[in-house]
């Protein structure tokens, strides 16, 4: 599959010789993204697809500063030197148009391969006996938990880059993301309710391992059972209470309340910059807490090389509760007054790449124990956990919000919102399930409200992230557990 | 791409001894012009001026042995080889293994010259409309401002197996304006709007921007008269709605609406309240001529009188459920929502505690079940039928029981294709 790619390296120095000839800055991504899925629904395979998604861009710089981008969908080289010069005439063309000069950082030229898993194996993906496998495994759920309708499915997908720049710049990578889900969906008084379940490999071979199986099937018996008894839960009351969230639910807060806003390119509308300036040393959150962001080896946002062909650093946006680094990339480096640490990222080869997260996780400096797998706390695990570390002696009733099913942030006035599975009310004498609702409130006061962590960090919380057009896996996690203590300006939606 | 060296390719298939026995392909080339504005820069390096060709074909293989593959084939790709790939994704799926024949194809008005001369970048119009934007923004005293201007051109070439062979030629134009990071407003269609109504949008925006600064006391938390803008309307009820009237939705028991309402004649929704499409309508982003499966455009009607009249149906899910193919929404100018009585804007606020201007959290709502808890981080308060100021704060109800209230009312918005809604429901401040 990586062939294509690798059959460039003759264009690619092409393309460099022309661009330095016309005195113009070029980064050239060309991308090849094979994905492969199958759903099953009720014993027999609902749909299959495979589909290719390959071509080049060509971003320039013009001795002037002004930038432009074009895009084709194949390899062709005699295609491809015609739209670089085109684009190097609509670039030239950018004073008509009042385009902003670009001012970037220098970079090293840098040469670099990344590609963890056999290409080959992804080609071999047998959708056939995937979807038989699934009709089992949808099986095994439904023995368990007889009632909701299942849908289950399987998706496999290699996304492999090759860049391109003037100075010489070279690097080759691979994302391998394969993952497995369940959507149940239970019927009940009150009508219906649906509730996801995923687990992410890098494998291929996913659905045939017996241990990545089995916890999947116990994510996914979880779901059903809450997909099932959530028709007929009451809805929470809304307002500010003392909270328990889990780890996916941490990874949204992480995600949305201060990923986004450390993201370099909005730095002149971000409430974490002032005057484009990133205020570096603030205190936002904590001493205990830390905020960090890096590619994990293994994992579904895994990137080695940002879309500019940087390395892509680990960075520690909140260190010891004070704000550190920015998410940047060599044109928001400069004017952010950050280091450049390689988070430019792109949904493909035709979107010009902005800082993005990888992996964001919330760390404490002081996690009280919490044995064994995430998967065997329940609710009742979970109150158990308070009442040894005394929480109920603060807050007699306090609500568990589990599961993420995804968020939002404005960035400008530091508002987000993200949204529960399920919620609990938990107190000394037990717990009781509520309808989910939406947490919602500004960045300050939720990270500032992190007074325990339970457990050790949990980083395969997955997702897609949307950002001016462009949607990236995302993923994250912290320990299993965290408590929040109330805050006026954190609320948790609800209907009463 | 040509489809004739494709249909050649997939005629003279065999693999293992297996033919195809039906097919449909779809072609699609596109060119588009784009240009961003990123915190008042205009075209830089994250939302460069840019020019992007593409060119593919989506098809749908039923093979002699039964099995039926789909998938898309892009310019790279060598079509017989990649078939050939596609086979081994081949499954058994009698609902999927049919195409649609020739049909009476409407004509609809689509293409654009001057859409068409800004996809190839004439960017004269961007240029003039820029200025403007940046003029209001500058006497406004505006913070910043974020945008997006678009133009683009596509031809499609949808044939089948069974004789169907329809072309389509179209346009597409869309610009979105954001102030200070917070409010924004756009349109999009199949060519530019007149420079009058552009300006008329963005001075309603500016003025929007302008009460947004100005912040006022909180309402008490409880449940409220809430004026939805239709933005809010489009994103939240609509979006849920057109979801579960999706007939993989409904077949699958997936949906809030079962395939029992749909045949029982009893209303769902309250009993003036309907929803229809009309992709025939001239230059409208939601027309089209024909859908990805060949049916030919023609108004369509979902929900008549608060009744389910019929899911959104592909070929696949019509057989199915036992019932026709529909035409498909494809944006929302198309869609007609509502009751016949619409209050006008200014009746509205009278009635009205607060005007939700945008929403965050869509995407986490489970749209099944119809509980909504969305963020409010732009609202309006209303006093005496006057905009006061800027409130945030959370709403939330059920969107079922919205539907059927008898205190719901459509609001006709100036500049807007779809109405606003007055909803009772809980608006806590923050």
């Amino acid at each position: 599959m990586l062939r294509p790619l690798e059959d460039l390296t003759a264009l690619g120095a092409e393309m460099a010789r022309r661009a330095r000839g016309a005195g113009i800055r070029l980064i050239w991504r060309t991308q090849i993204r094979d994905s492969k899925w199958t759903v099953v629904r009720q014993g027999r395979v609902e749909s299959t697809a495979a589909t290719t998604l390959a071509g080049h861009g060509a971003q320039v710089i013009s001795g002037d500063g002004h930038v432009a981008l074009a895009s084709r969908d194949d390899f062709e080289p005699d295609q491809a030197v015609a739209l670089l010069d085109r684009v190097i005439t609509t670039a030239h063309a950018g004073e008509r148009l009042g385009l902003e000069r670009a001012d970037a950082v220098d970079l090293e030229p840098l040469q670099g391969r990344e590609v963890p898993m056999d290409p080959v194996a992804f080609g071999n993906v047998d959708l056939a006996a995937v979807s038989s496998r699934l009709v089992e495994l949808e099986e095994e759920i439904v023995g368990r938990v007889p009632g909701p309708t299942l849908s289950v499915s399987f998706r496999s997908e290699l996304d492999a880059w090759r860049i391109f720049r003037d100075d010489g710049s070279d690097v080759l990578f691979a994302m391998p993301r394969c993952v497995l889900s369940l959507r149940a969906t239970g019927s009940g008084d009150a009508g219906r309710h649906g509730v996801s379940a995923t687990l992410f490999s890098p494998d291929p071979g996913l659905a045939f391992d017996d241990d990545r199986v089995d916890l999947f099937l116990t994510r996914a018996e979880q779901a059903a059972r809450l997909a099932t008894a959530l028709p007929d839960a009451p809805a929470h009351p809304a307002g500010s209470f003392p909270l328990v969230i889990d780890y996916a639910l941490a990874k949204g807060l992480a995600h949305e309340a201060f990923g986004h806003a450390t993201e370099a390119d909005g730095f002149r509308s971000s409430i974490l910059a002032k005057e484009g300036r990133f205020k570096v040393g603030e205190t936002v959150g904590p001493e205990t807490i830390s905020i960090v962001d890096e590619p994990v080896a293994g994992d579904h946002a895994w990137q080695p090389f940002s879309a500019n062909g940087v390395r892509r650093e680990r960075a520690v946006i909140v260190r010891d509760g004070r704000l550190a680094d920015a998410l940047s990339d060599p044109w928001s480096a400069p004017s952010a007054g950050v280091r450049l640490t390689g988070s430019g990222r792109a949904e493909s080869y035709r979107n010009a790449p902005q800082p993005r997260m990888t992996n964001i996780r919330i760390e404490s400096s002081e996690p009280l124990e919490a044995d064994g797998r995430f998967e065997d706390y329940g609710p009742e695990e979970v109150r158990q956990l308070l009442l040894e570390a005394g929480v109920f002696r603060r807050h007699p009733k306090v609500a568990y919000l589990s599961g993420y099913t995804g968020g939002q942030v404005n960035t400008a006035g530091g508002d987000f919102v993200f949204q529960c599975k399920a919620i609990y009310d938990l107190d000394e004498r037990g717990a009781t399930l509520y309808k989910p609702a939406i947490f919602s409130g500004s960045m300050f006061g939720a990270l500032q409200s992190v007074r325990e962590a339970f457990g050790p960090l949990l980083l395969d919380a997955i997702g897609y992230c949307g950002k001016w057009g462009q949607q990236v896996p995302s993923s994250g996690g912290s320990h299993y557990f965290l408590v929040l203590e109330p805050h006026e300006s954190v609320r948790l939606g609800g209907r009463e | 791409m040509k489809l004739e060296p494709i249909v050649d390719a997939i005629e003279s298939l065999s693999v293992d001894g297996v033919t195809v026995s039906h097919w449909q392909a779809h072609s699609s080339a596109s060119r588009q012009l784009s240009l961003g504005i990123k915190d008042r820069e205009t075209g830089n390096a994250h939302a460069p001026l840019s020019l992007a060709e593409a060119s593919s074909v989506t098809y749908l293989l039923v093979w002699s042995d039964g099995l039926v593959c789909r998938g898309r084939l892009e310019r790279h790709q060598d079509p017989r080889r990649a078939f050939e790939e596609a086979r081994r994704t081949a499954y058994d799926d009698e609902d999927a293994a049919h195409v649609l024949g020739p049909a009476e194809f409407p004509e609809v008005q689509l293409y654009d010259e001057a859409t068409a001369a800004i996809a190839g970048g004439d960017t004269g119009c961007i240029g003039d409309r820029l200025g403007w934007i940046r003029d209001a923004v500058a006497a406004a005293g505006s913070d910043t401002w974020s945008g997006s201007f678009s133009a683009g051109t596509a031809e499609t070439h949808l044939r089948t197996s069974a004789g169907l062979d329809v072309t389509s030629r179209g346009t597409t134009f869309g610009w979105f304006v954001s102030i200070d990071g917070e409010i924004g407003d756009g349109f999009s269609a199949r060519r530019a709007e007149s420079d009058e109504d552009f300006k008329s949008r963005l001075s309603a925006l500016m003025e929007t921007a302008a009460l947004a600064r100005r912040e006022v006391a909180p309402l008490p938390g409880g449940t409220h008269a809430v004026l939805l803008h239709p933005r809010v309307v489009e994103n939240y009820v609509l979006g849920t709605l057109m979801q579960n009237l999706d007939g993989s939705a409904v077949a699958h028991d997936e949906s809030a609406f079962d395939r029992a309402g749909f045949r029982s004649g009893r209303a769902s929704l309250r009993k003036d309240i309907g929803l229809s499409i009309d992709p025939l309508k001239p230059y409208r982003g939601g027309s089209y001529r024909f859908t990805g499966f060949g049916l030919p455009a023609a108004p369509c009607t979902f929900i008549e009188s608060g009744r389910l009249v019929q899911p959104i149906l592909n070929l696949k899910y019509a057989r199915r459920l036992g019932l026709e193919p529909t035409p498909v929404p494809f944006g929302n100018d198309t869609v007609s929502f509502g009751t016949p009585e619409r209050l006008d804007y200014r009746e509205a606020l009278e009635q009205t505690d607060v005007v939700v201007l945008s929403v965050l959290g869509v995407h986490t709502q489970d749209r099944v079940s119809g509980d909504f808890s969305l963020s409010a981080p732009l609202a309006l308060r209303i006093d005496d039928g006057a905009l006061e100021g800027r409130l945030r704060g959370t709403i939330s109800g059920n969107l079922w029981e919205t539907l059927r209230s008898e205190t719901l009312r459509f609001v006709e918005i100036p500049l807007e294709t779809t109405p606003g809604m007055i909803v009772t429901c809980r608006f806590d401040s923050k």
